[in-house]
Parts: C-alpha cells; structure tokens; sequence
C-alpha cells in the first residue's frame, strides 16, 4: 500500500516548505529593504554613521537582545509568551558573576548559570502546560521572582573585578568581528535552520496555529510547549553572562524593559501573538531594524524619548499594514 | 402543502404573529432552504423538527435576524419586516434561546437578565430594583434563586431556565427556543413546559425546535417537518403521530448505494467491554473485527462521540475495559492510541481538525512528521510529494499543495483529513461525521475510499448522523441513545425510520431480537 514518491514533478527550487514560505517572500524582504534604506540615507545624513566603529557599537549594543529574540520568536510561534527574560538576563549576569568571585572556574559559572535560566524556563513552562496559567500572568510573576532575586543577592549593587579571562568572549575580535557579533551570527542561523527544518520545531508551529487540531494529530502538545519555555530562560540566561563580560561585572538591574523591545521586535519581524507565524530570521531582522533606527536618531540627536514614540509608531504601523495585507488575501 | 395549511386556519383562531412566506436561502451553492411557509399565532406552540441539516437552525435564523433570506419574507403581526441583526429581533419582540447556553458566568443571574439594560439611576446601576425585578421574573419559572449569585455556581438545568428568563425580560412576543431540554432532567422539564403553558396563555407564540418526539408530542400545538430544507408538513398534534412524523422526516426515498459483499475476517480487532463513565455513557459492550465498518448512529449528545474518543485515548476517566489487537489496552493519550495503529478524524474539521491557515502539505503531514523526517530533519520534497500525489489520488480541488486548508471548500477539506489519516496506514479509523456538509461527489469518494481500505483489512468505525450513509457504509450498526447501548442492527435488513426511533429513544431493541423484521 507504500506509494512510491520517487517520480513526482515536483517545483523547483524551493528553498523552505510550506507553512514558513509567506513570510521570507513579505515580511523578511520587506525588513531587508527597509534597513538597506535606512542606511542609505543615514550614510547621506551623517558621515559618522557608516564608520566600522559605530556598526562595532550597534552590533555588540543588540547582541544581547537578538540572542534573546531567538527564543522569544520560538516561544510566539507556539502561542506562547515570555516576560521573564529581561529578569532572567540580570539574574544570571548577577550569578555568573558571583560563581566566578567564590572561586569557581568560568565554564562551571557560566554553565550554572545557563543552567538555572533553563529552570525558570522549565518553571514557565509547567505553570502555562500543568496549571493552565496565562502565559502573561505566569510570567509576569516569574519576572519579578528573577529580579527579586537578583537583587536580594547583590543587595542592588552591581559585581565587578571578574577575572580577566572571563572578558574574552564579549570584548575579543576575530578578523576585525567582535567575538559577540560572531556567536549572535552563529546562533540566528542555526537557530533559524532548525526551526524551518527538523521536526521539533514544526511541532511547535502546529500548536500555535491550532493546539486543539496539534493535539489531535498526536503532537505531545505540552512537552513542546515546556521545552520552548526551556530554551527561553536558557536564552535570556545566555545573554545575561555575554553581557557580565562585555561589562565585566554582575549587573541586577540589567535589562530592565528589555522584554517588551524583544517582543516588539519579533512582532515587526512578523511573529503573532495568536501565534503559529514568524521565523527567527524574521525577529532578528526586526532587532536590527530597530536598533538602526534607535542609532539612526541618536546620530541625528533626536531625544531619546521621540525615540521611544517613534519605536512604538513603527510597531503599530507594521502590525496594521500586516492585517490590512492579510484581510485583502483572505 | 399549502392546502395543509389552509384547512388548519378555522380551528385556531387569532391572527398569525409570524409568518415565513416563501422563504428561500442559500450558503454558497448549497440550497439550506427551499420555499419555506410556516406560521405562529399567539398563545401557540410550534414545533419545527427535521433531521440534522433539515434546515430548522436556518429557519430560526432567519426569524431572529441571524440570516437574510434570498427571497421570500418575514412577518410579523402581518406587517412584512427585515430584520437586520439580533438586536433588532429583540426590538421587534422576539425572543431565542439557542442550545448553546449564551451567559457571562462569572457575573450574577440578574445581571445576566438584564444585560446591558441594567435600571439605573444618574448612571448608577440601580441593584435593589435590578434583583427585585429579576427575582419577580424568575417566580413565574417557581425558581426561587438568589439572584445575586454567578451564573457559574447554578447548574446547567438552572442556567437554561436564567436564558429562557433573559429571552422573556425583553417583553418577547415570540420565544424561539433551540433544543431547550438538551440538559435538563425530567422534573425540570416538566418545570419549563408548565412555565411555557403558561406563557402561551398570556398570549406568547413559541417555536420549539427539539429532537425529542416525546417531549414535541407533549407540548406542541402543531408540528412542522422540515426535510431537505422544504416543508413537508404542518399538522396539528392531534391530527398525527410520532411514527408518521419520524417517516416524514426521513422521506420514503431511499438511499442505498451498491453495497460490497465484504469478506470479514473472524479475527476481532477491538473488544469493549462494559464502558461507562460518570456522566456520558454507560455499560457500552462491542467488538469490531478487522476489516469490518461498524458504524454508530446516534444524535448529537447521545454519548456517541464521548465513547469513540475514550477508545482514541482522549478521554480517561472511564470504567471498563478496552482490548486491543488481543491485549488489554490503556491509552492516556491520541499519542499513545496513534502509535498501537489508531487513527481518529474528528468531527470539526475547521476547529479541530485542520490549520487553516497552513498550507495542504503542512496539514497533510502534521500526524506524519516522524516518517517525513531523517534524524529529526524534515523531508520537505518528499512531504510535498507524497501531498500531491494524495492531492491527485483523491482529487483535491486545489491549484498546489501550497494553497492554504483554509481554502478549500468543505469536501476537499474532509478529503485532505483522510488522506493524512490513511497515509498512517491505521489499523483501527475512527471517523466523525466522515462527509458532514460534503458534495455528493467527495461523499461517494470518502465512502469508496473507506470500503477499499476495509477490503485491505483497515477497520473503520463511523460515528453519522446520516443515516442512510451509516446504512449503506457499514456492515452493522450500533444505535446508542442517551449514553446507552439501543441495539445492534444489521444494515441490509434495518430503515432510517428504525433506526432513528431507536436513536430518539423511543423504543429499545429486545435482547435477543437479532434482526429487527422488515415491514
């Protein structure tokens, strides 16, 4: 009864499957030429802004939050949802940094660390899955747990005089590219390898389009969810020591907002919150974007807070012009 | 027809306060209904009954604004009227209440009565004269309830009591009321018919829609039969009986396809024994054998998909047991049931069963990703492969495999559930309403589909409200009503007609009759 598939006509040249395809054609592409403008007319307007030292600057200020953005797109594509990273990021900066000053070695540090943003992921993901929590609300109670904590160990203040070696990977270059810039590189493309094309990852985009049909095509729909929530917590744990050793120290304050700029990125990268869509090329393309335009009206000496009014319009904007597109398909 | 009516106008009096004339409508292609006449006159109950898909849901639709009919028209109080919305239907004076209980639950029973209607004062909710006048309508149903509560913490019966009040709160003229005793106990609903008796005499007109002849026998004054979307009949109770109203329903055309002879095998595949759980079903005892159709008919809420979904693994709190392939089986998951060589289509292929908004391929694989992928990477051409190839075997309407489920029209969308079901190669198909609001072509198709694949030794159970479908598919049927066990008929010697007494509950089949005799 085994068909024999061998001798299909099939189309070309085609690069992703199905469900991930609609938005490399839009959404990526669209970003791709925005930022390509942006930076034709910025290199017009400011001759400081196409120098190898302020794109070092944009480059290592975002690789934090695109490290981050990774598993924030993952977790949205599920349905699901993480305001714990900015948190988590500080507690695991703060716990690196204490580690490495009682004496440990730097992997262990840095591997418990990871380690423990992994189990307030885990923790995340069992309070979503096991208790039926809203994601928001779960998360919002383990952001400020993470945060607390950070800041009851460090009593507020931040930890310095790390050891020396512990600064290698956020302030070395290789070839001229920060080592920072080159991980941030590194993990998007794996990252968004995976997710378009090993079977784990499909799983977490037929949740997210349709739990109730996932579940019935027999995809362990909270195992899933869980190891998103996971690789969240693990994520934002990642970013947190990059940034102890850009600064060299522990910072409890790190991160403070930097959730909802996450969020904000992958939605004009093309996540939903309904879920089931975006691609981690798609998020990190929206970080980029939006830390171009944040550079762009530093140089231009705008306020910082027109900044913030300009960040939220583009946000909308992206989100609106998404529907209106999406209304005329359908 | 129209004589019918006619001679029916001397006896009741009063003038009608709702009228369909001709009313016609149609979803898409698709004719729901044809030429509809029916009226209401104060202080009447009339019955609208018909099989599934009759067209009854439309009917009242139409009266409380839900739908617009394509031709034809609405009166009310013999003045033509469009009514444009459900808000407007309530303006108008009528009233509905649907099966599907419309209440906030987390706010009070007053609250809920009154809706956005709150009395209040300098824009104050007034809330001693909101639950006094709560209070003063809930006495007419002897419902002596604090109003103050959630709905949340009543009983489903006491909730459908609170909707059929919030109907009337709004001074209702007509009541139109969808299956109203779904949920309700004996006692409660001799409760709600003396509250309507009583209604009817201060003049209200109720149209009761209702699968339960008994129930329609004991309260309406006439009784419209809806089939196909036509009117078939409006008699007065008195003047027929359930048996006849049952075979109108049906129709005396009947449907039978040629049926394989099938060879089946004596080797049973499923055993169940003595199924029950707290609230859906109980003592359900059956086997299948391999290669056989069993089917199982029933109407909605009868227990009959709660009982498939148990053996699929989706429900665990059952007693009984379950024998599978010869071992005692304990699914706790789809999952688990998958992996022993069991399929499941469910019923709602938009909601449950499809992601519209993926494209053919992804669906098609969606319970398939485990061969489609080689170390955990997916094999993207040969998904695509293998979904055109399904696409062409089952002649699915579609311009690629990249358009999105969502897209497709109902038959091919059912089409596309099976062919990612029949890829697995089950051992056991457990299917929904297989060909639920389905052309008659992708109908044929499923059906052909399913009896070749039991040909190869696949078995199939089929859960239909189509009876004649169940008829002409299976090789027996199982009827259950009210979470219990009917009987066990032999399709080439049973009718709709029987078949849909024994699923409306109105007889059971004796032990050791065999095979019911054929008229």
């Amino acid at each position: 009864m085994k068909r024999d598939y061998s001798n299909r006509k099939l189309e070309k040249g085609r690069l992703v499957t199905g469900i991930l395809k609609p938005f490399l054609e839009i959404r990526e592409l669209t970003l791709l030429v925005m930022i390509f403008l942006i930076i034709l007319l910025m290199a017009n307007l400011n001759p400081y802004f196409l120098t190898y030292s302020n794109f070092r600057a944009i480059s290592v200020g975002m690789a934090p939050t695109a490290i981050i953005v990774i598993g924030m797109a993952i977790l949205l594509a599920s349905g699901g949802f993480d305001l714990s990273v900015g948190s988590v990021m500080a507690l695991s900066s703060t716990v690196v940094a204490m580690l490495m000053l009682s004496g440990y070695s730097i992997p262990v540090s840095v591997f418990i660390s990871i380690l423990l943003g992994a189990f307030i992921g885990l923790s995340n993901g069992c309070l979503v899955t096991a208790f039926n929590i809203n994601p928001l609300i779960a998360t919002l109670g383990t952001m400020s747990i993470a945060r607390g904590f950070a800041l009851v160990l460090t009593e507020g203040f931040s930890l310095s005089s790390l050891p020396a070696s512990f600064g290698w990977i956020g302030k070395s270059s290789i070839m001229g590219l920060p080592a920072l810039v080159l991980l941030m590189l590194i993990m998007v493309v794996i990252f968004d390898l995976l997710v378009r094309h090993t079977r784990f990852f499909r799983q977490v985009y037929f949740i997210g389009a349709n739990e109730k049909a996932a579940m019935l095509s027999g995809i362990h729909v909270s195992r899933v969810r869980i190891i998103a929530y996971i690789l969240s917590g693990a994520l934002a744990a990642l970013a947190g020591v990059l940034l102890a050793s850009r600064l060299m120290s522990g910072t409890p304050t790190a991160g403070n907002g930097i959730e909802l700029q996450v969020l904000a990125a992958a939605v004009i990268g093309g996540a939903s919150l309904q879920g089931g869509e975006g691609t981690v090329l798609g998020a990190f393309l929206g970080v980029v974007f939006v830390a171009l335009i944040n550079n762009s009206m530093t140089m231009l000496a705008v306020s910082i807070y027109w900044q913030m009014i300009v960040i939220g319009t583009v946000l909308v904007i992206a989100v609106a012009l998404d529907m209106l597109i999406r209304r005329r398909k359908a | 027809m129209q004589n019918n009516i006619e001679s029916l106008e001397e006896p009741i009096a009063s003038s009608n306060l709702l009228e369909l004339r001709g009313a016609t409508k149609s979803f898409g292609s698709n004719l729901v209904l044809d030429n509809i006449n029916f009226e209401l006159k104060a202080g009447e109950i009339h019955s609208l009954v018909g099989e599934n898909g009759a067209g009854k849901s439309t009917c009242l639709g139409l009266i409380y604004g839900l739908h617009q009919p394509d031709s034809g028209f609405v009166t009310l109080n013999e003045k033509t009227v469009k009514i444009d919305s459900p808000s407007h239907a309530q303006k108008l004076g009528v009233g509905c209440v649907f099966q599907e209980l419309s209440l906030a639950n987390s706010l009070s029973v007053s609250e809920n009565i009154f809706a956005g209607r709150s009395p209040s004062r300098y824009g104050m909710v007034n809330w001693k004269s909101l639950n006094a006048q709560a209070e003063k309508l809930l006495k007419q149903f002897e419902l002596d309830i604090n109003v103050t509560l959630p709905v949340g913490n009543l009983p489903i019966s006491t909730r459908q009591l609170v909707e059929i009040a919030k109907a009337l709160s709004l001074n209702s003229k007509i009541l139109l009321l969808d299956e109203p005793t779904s949920a309700l106990t004996p006692d409660e609903v001799s409760t709600l018919f003396t509250v309507l008796k009583k209604l009817t005499k201060q003049g209200i007109g109720i149209v009761y829609v209702s699968h339960h002849m008994s129930e329609i026998f004991k309260i309406s004054d006439r009784i419209t039969t809806l089939r196909d979307g036509k009117v078939i009949s409006t008699k007065r109770t008195s003047d027929t009986s359930q048996e006849k109203v049952v075979a109108e329903m049906i129709g005396s055309q009947s449907y039978r396809e040629l049926r394989v002879a099938q060879p089946i095998s004596e080797e049973i595949l499923l055993s169940v024994d003595n199924l029950s759980n707290s609230t859906d079903f109980s003592g359900i005892t059956f086997n299948i054998r391999k290669g056989e159709i069993l089917g199982i008919a029933g109407l909605m809420g009868s227990g009959r998909s709660e009982i498939v979904r148990t053996i699929a693994g989706l429900k665990q709190d059952y007693a009984g047991s379950i024998i599978f392939k010869g071992n005692p089986v304990t699914f706790n998951s789809l999952r688990e049931a998958m992996s022993h060589g069991i399929g499941f289509i469910p019923e709602e292929r938009k909601t449950e069963g499809l992601f519209l908004q993926y494209p053919l391929d992804a669906n098609f694989s969606s319970a398939n990703l485990k061969n489609y992928s080689k170390l955990e990477i997916l094999q993207h051409r040969k998904i695509s492969s293998a979904c055109q190839q399904a696409i062409d075997f089952y002649q699915i309407k579609t311009e690629s495999y990249k358009k999105n489920a969502g897209a497709l029209s109902g038959g091919n969308q059912q089409k596309l559930m099976l062919a990612k079901w029949l890829e697995r190669q089950p051992d056991l198909l457990i299917i929904e309403e297989p060909t639920k609001g389905v052309d008659v072509g992708a109908k044929f198709q499923i059906h052909k589909e399913l009896r070749a694949r039991a040909q190869e030794g696949m078995s199939v159970i089929i859960i239909s409200s189509d009876f004649p479908e169940l008829i002409s598919l299976s090789n027996r049927i199982l009827v259950v009503s009210d979470g219990n066990l009917m009987g066990e008929l032999s399709p080439e010697k049973t009718s709709e007609e029987q078949l849909l007494q024994l699923a409306v509950g109105l007889k059971k089949q004796s032990q050791n009759e065999n095979t019911i005799s054929e008229k």
